[in-house]
Order: C-alpha cells, then structure tokens, then sequence
C-alpha cells in the first residue's frame, strides 16, 4: 500500500507528458487483406492512445478507442474466452466502460452509481472496495433514458464521475475515501448528470443532461484537487454566459452575429433550451482546445420555438483553461427532429487533399460524417452513413443541409416516413478509429420514424417535450449495423449488418486489427478491422449497450472487458415497466424494438475475456 | 467457472461484510436468541390492499375521462409515462402491476402525494376533481373505454 503514491504520481506524470506529444503512425503491421486500404494511412494521433491500462472514458484524449494492444489477432481470437464475471448488482442500462488503472479496475454502476474497485492481482479478481455515493434517489425520475451513467475519468489518484443527482465526486483510487463532492445541476430544474467527465490538466470538465426537462445546457470546469466550481460556460443565452469574446471566429456566416443564443429564440425561450452536453469530450493538447456537441432545442416542437435555436445540436471547441468558446459550428438549425449532436468528436490528423490536416471526425445523429477542420470549424465534408431522406447532401460552402422541406416537423401535423429517427443513425454510443486502417468504425441505426408536434407546457422537473413519436425499423430489411468508413474518401468501406436490433454498444479497435462490439441482444463479437468478417462471438446474459475496453492484467496479457446489461434509451423497452403495445412510449422508442423483450431481459454483469 | 464463481461469492462476501459493519455500528451483540414469536403480526397488506377506498366520483363518466386525458398531456405525465401511459422515464400504467395499489384511492394518492424515485405531488397543483378524473382516464387504458388508444 505505501508504494502507490509513488506509482500514481508517476501515471500522472506520464499522462501529463502525453499531453504535449503527438505520434506519427503508419507504414508498420503485417500485410492487410480485404477491401481496405493496403498501405496504413498517414496519421498522427493528437495524444498517447491506450496501451495498456485505460484511464479515461474514451481511453484517450482523441476520442479514438483505440488500443496498442496487439496480443489478440484474426488468427487467435477464437481462442478467447470468460475468465471472470461480476454482477453490479445493478439491473439498469449499463452504459459507460470500466477504467483500468495500476492493476485494479474500476466499475461505476447505472443510479445509484455504486463505485466497485476490482484487484486484478488476485485469482479471478476480489473486490478491494465499493464506495456508495447514495445520489439523490428523486433523480430517477427525472432521467430521460434510463439512469446510465457514461463512465469515470482518473486523475490526480482519483476516479471523478458524475452522479444521476447533478453531483460530481471524486474518490481516492486507492482507499475508496470520497475526497470532493460538489453540486454542480438542480434535479429541482431537471437536471441530471450522466456523461463522463474530462479531467484536463488541473480542470474536470462536465456537462449536463436533461434537454427533455428544458434544462439550459452548459459545461462547467471544477478543480481537480478541491472540485470547486472554476468556471461555466452555457450553450444558450447572452454571449457573456456563452463565453463567447474576442477571440471567438465562427466559420460560417450563418454562425456569425452578437448574442445569437438569445437572438436566434423566442423571448426567454432560451433560458429552456435545451442544448445539453450528455455525449463525449475530447481535448486536442496542441490547440489547447475541447470540443463537444450540444443536444436538442427545448422543446421538440419547432414550431414553438422560432429561430436558429443557437447553439443547439452544434459542435463547440473551447480553451481548456477558460471555456472560452474559440469556435461553434451549428449542425442543425431549428432541429424538428430531436437531432442532438452530442455524439463523439475524433481527432486525428490525417492528409486531406494531399496535405495534412487537424481533422475532427462527428458520425451524427442527423445520419452524416462530418469531418471538420478542428483549428477553424470548416466542414470539410458530409456524407451520409445511413438512409437518411430528411436532407439529401450538405452544402459545403453554407454549411447547411440541403433539407426535403416535406420531412420537416410542424405543429399538429404527423409528419411520416422520417430517417433517421429521433434516436439518430447512431446514438451516444461511441465510434473507435484505428490508424493503423485509416477508417472509423460506427455503431449504426437504421430507424426511421413519424413526428408530430404537440402542445408543451413547462412545468419545471417535468418533461418539457412538445412532440408525439413513433419510430420503426428502416428500410433495406436491416435495423443496425457496425460501418467501417473512411474519412478521407467519405464513403463507407464495409459494414456489418445486424438484422434485428441497432448497434447500441460502442466499439473497440486494437492495433491486433481486431474491432470489437456488441449487441442487443446480447452477443459480444469481434471482427476483421479490414474486412468485417465475423472472427468470434460469445452470448451474454443481457443486451449490451456499453464500450468495451481491453487493457494488460498484471500477468501481461491482454484482456477486454465488456458490461452487458441493457438499457439506455432504446434498450430500456426490454425492462418490465415499460409497456409494448404503446408504440409511442419510451419517447417514441417503443415501436422500434418492442421485440427486444423476446430477446434480452435486464442485466448487470461485467464479462472480461482472454485467453 | 470455478473461478468466476469464487470471484462473486468473493465479492458479494464483501459486500455484505462492509453492510453488515454499517447496520451493526454501535449496537451489541444479544447474548441469546429472543423467545419465538406465536401471535401474527400481518396480514401484510398487498397491492390493493389495506388503503383508502373512496369510490371516484368519474368511475366510467366518459367526460371526465376525457377531461382525464387532456390533463395526462398538459401536465407532462405522458412525457414521463408515455403519450399512451406505455411508460418511459416512469413506469407504464398500461400494465397489471401498480408498485402503489391498484385501487383507484390508492393511484389518486400516487398522483396527489407523489412517489419516491420522481414522482412529483400534484396534489399541490391540482384539485381533487382533477386528480380524479386523471384517475378515470388511466383506468381506460387497455380497456374497451380507452379514450384515444395508440394507432
């Protein structure tokens, strides 16, 4: 025990020295088969990349969910199996991926958000510790998509995550103690708290969730040390609570003006609009930059919110010391669709048009991938990945989607036969990148969907919606699929089809050029990273909708862990409150996947694989 | 298997271990078991039973129940419980288990007084007749009565 300090001053000095670093990539690995790319793309990561342990939600500041570990290839992976289970306890939608750090890992558990610290050095792993916050249990009510939790970030020998209840803790990695809790959002007002935090430098940064209670979104930095409140930056509102200053350069001219997040609304409308931050954060070191997408306008009901709704379902990049906003870019103006944009931002450099450029790659819920110049904002192009009928292409030199007026929602008219639906082509369920094949692996949806808009009224701590949905599987006799895509050519280079349900997990690639996920009903596969062959599948007891991660154990082999327990929006019509013959329900879910129930009860375990 | 097993019965252990030491905190151990107990101590109420029986005065009132249904959407329990109460953020009520009784006093005290885990007391913002006929409404559902069954 009195070694540790000393090893975890040392992680810590080795993350901050990642910081400053970039790594080139490409030219290594064995000859690749299939229909990709033979010769390893020129990339260079803007961050270290998981090798071994996995401290961050995303294992790595880019947001690649990518892996060094090489151990596990096409031609062993068939030899994986169970090596240790662990149930949670928890029978809700586990969303979120364990961390890996100094040979214990650690689980944090759907509401009530139980921390549980695993020793990896004994048999089988041992509980050393579960650390028990006992969040506010009215936050339950009040979580729009099941009570998920996205997971923790270690920083500073503590693991710091949000709670259901709008708290934030952080708790000595080592004895379990909570060092800070600090009370950032109001469940009086909606607010929730389920993303996982960012710990740059000395600053946690965190978002809220709740843009079905017409909650105003922000991020807010804590200190890391203390988790005093240092900062907060809204995403609607006046550009002094923006942060919006001198140094803020919209591309666009549609993004350009003095306080457009109060301009761009009616009266006070803003002060309920939505535009939360429940997705992911990435940190770019060398422009000091972080970058994240915002959520939907409140209400769903456009039409009762005229306007651009800035800046909602846009992609924000602020300076990690202040939160100054440095650049936005609005995705979707005056959604009608309940299109957030919160999903994850990839940052790699890679050549575009012959000469390299800081890319930030955004799979969107709207159904594009958009690649951005992440210094400037420019959209550098957007293709869909999925049937999308909404928008037919995107106009490059606008900015703005090239829109079928038919498929916009209006008040009080069923607009029918939209795609995708509310849930998106992809949901909050990350995307991984390996720069060893160029090519970003999505975890897709094909549902589409009717909208009508409906009578709204705020009542504060109550859902603030406005909109009647019913979704359903789209066409081409599929529901989900894993899209390998390459964003340099934007196109899609192979995909996985699932016929029943949406891919719902995250995904994994690992330098082995094997990608893992899983899916809904339960099965945890890994494939060919260049060809999509299906190599190796094992049935879990639940649906899975979390990130898998793979990390080395203290006997130096390489494993990966794996929550199945289903959940989240989508997969909370397999729990048993949750009726089937209202295909309404579920905000709208219900009519997509009321078969679910035949195909994946609750769960709660944690599977860890190897050999 | 044999060491996954080990490693829940290992955990659970713990679990149990670090709940154990909170209950037991700063009580002593008995020194013997208490004389056995032969009087009954229930019954233990189930759902339905044991509450308040005040009839609902908009029981089968085909106005009231759709005054009932206008109220479950200008309130936003339908964007808890579903546009057509098939449940979302709350439980549906469209099922056969009601975690708070059946009986229709029983659901009016849920909506008037509130549940754990988010449910708001509406008595606070609406009257009885209001709640009452929000009552009426929810026991349509899934009957022949529905007022404006999902399509």
């Amino acid at each position: 025990m009195r070694w540790l300090p000393a090893v975890v001053a040392v992680m810590t000095l080795c993350v901050a020295s990642a910081c400053g670093r970039t790594h080139e990539v490409g030219g290594a690995g064995p000859a690749p088969q299939g229909k990709a790319a033979s010769t390893p793309p020129a990339t260079r990561l803007v961050a270290d990349v998981s090798s071994g342990e996995w401290r961050m939600a995303a294992g790595d500041y880019g947001n690649l969910r990518y892996s060094t570990l090489d151990s596990i290839k096409p031609s062993n992976v068939t030899n994986l199996r169970v090596v240790t289970t662990l149930n949670t306890g928890i029978n809700r939608g586990h969303e979120g991926q364990p961390l890996v750090v100094n040979n214990t890992m650690y689980v944090v558990t759907p509401y009530p958000n139980n921390l549980l610290a695993i020793d990896l050095t004994k048999p089988g792993g041992a509980l050393k510790w579960a650390y028990q916050p006992h969040p506010d249990p009215r936050a339950v009510g009040i979580a729009c998509c099941d009570t998920v939790n996205r997971g923790a970030h270690f920083a500073d020998g503590k693991i710091i995550y949000s709670l259901l209840d709008a708290h934030v803790v952080a708790v000595d990695a080592e004895t379990g103690e909570e060092v800070w809790r600090t009370k950032v959002g109001n469940i009086d007002l909606g607010e929730t708290f389920t993303a996982a935090p960012l710990v740059v430098k000395d600053k946690v940064i965190v978002g809220n969730s709740g843009g079905e209670l017409g909650v105003r979104g922000y991020v807010a930095a804590l200190d890391v040390k203390s988790g005093k409140e240092l900062w907060r930056a809204f995403n609607t509102g006046p550009d002094s609570e923006v942060k919006i200053g001198a140094g803020f350069r919209a591309f666009y001219q549609k993004d350009q003006g003095k306080d457009l997040g109060v301009s761009s609304w009616p009266p006070d409308q803003w002060k309920l609009g939505g535009s939360t931050v429940w997705g992911w954060l990435s940190y770019d070191p060398a422009t000091n930059l972080f970058f994240y997408g915002t959520g939907n306008p409140g209400v769903w009901n456009p039409d009762l919110r005229p306007g651009d709704n800035k800046w909602s379902c846009s992609i924000l990049a602020r300076d990690a010391d202040t939160g100054e906003l440095r650049w936005a870019y609005q995705v979707v103006a005056h959604d009608a669709w309940d299109y957030d944009e919160i999903m994850e931002n990839l940052l790699v450099d890679m050549n575009w048009n012959g000469r390299p450029r800081k890319l930030l790659i955004h799979p969107g819920r709207t159904g594009f991938v958009f690649v951005l110049d992440r210094e400037t904002g420019e959209v550098l192009s957007a293709q869909a990945y999925q049937p999308t009928n909404w928008a037919t292409s995107w106009d490059l030199q606008s900015g703005k989607p090239v829109e079928d007026p038919s498929k916009r929602t209006k008040f009080g008219v069923v607009t029918r036969g939209i795609c995708p639906s509310s849930t998106g082509a992809k949901d909050v369920t990350p995307s991984a990148f390996s720069p060893r094949t160029g090519l970003v692996y999505i975890p897709a949806h094909n549902t589409c969907m009717d909208y009508e808009g409906v009578e709204a009224n705020y009542i504060a701590g109550t859902p603030y919606l406005g909109a009647s949905v019913k979704m359903y599987p789209g066409p081409g006799g599929y529901h989900g699929e894993l899209v390998a895509w390459d964003p340099v050519k934007g196109e899609k280079v192979w995909g996985a089809k699932e016929e029943k349900f949406p891919v719902y997990s995250g995904v994994l690639a690992t330098a082995g050029d094997v990608v893992f996920y899983g899916t809904m009903d339960g099965w945890f596969k890994a494939v060919d990273a260049r060809t999509g062959t299906e190599l190796w599948k094992f049935k879990c007891g639940s649906g899975i909708v979390s990130n898998p991660i793979t990390y080395l154990g203290p006997d130096g082999k390489q494993y990966v862990a794996v929550y199945a327990g289903i959940g989240g929006w989508m997969g909370a019509v397999a729990f048993p409150d949750i009726s089937i013959d209202d295909p309404y329900a579920g905000l709208g879910v219900v009519g997509a996947m009321k078969e679910i129930k035949k195909y994946s009860g609750p769960g709660d375990t944690l599977y860890v694989f190897g050999f | 298997m044999c060491s996954a097993s080990r490693f829940v019965a290992v955990a659970a252990c713990a679990i149990i271990a670090v709940a154990c030491q909170k209950g037991t905190r700063g009580t002593a151990a008995p020194n013997s078991a208490p004389p056995p107990m032969h009087t009954a101590v229930g019954p233990i109420p189930g759902p339905g039973d044991g509450g308040p029986s005040a009839p609902n005065p908009y029981a089968g009132d085909r106005q009231g129940m759709g005054e009932g249904h206008r109220l479950f959407n200008q309130m936003n329990c339908a964007g808890c419980h579903g546009d057509h109460a098939g449940g979302g953020m709350g439980p549906s009520l469209r099922d056969v288990d009601w975690k708070y009784g059946a009986t229709d006093a029983q659901v009016f005290s849920s909506i008037a007084a509130g549940r754990a885990f988010g449910m708001p007391a509406w008595g606070t913002r609406l009257n009885d007749d209001q709640i009452w006929k929000l009552v009426a409404y929810i026991k349509t559902l899934r009957t022949r009565n529905e007022i404006a069954p999902p399509s």
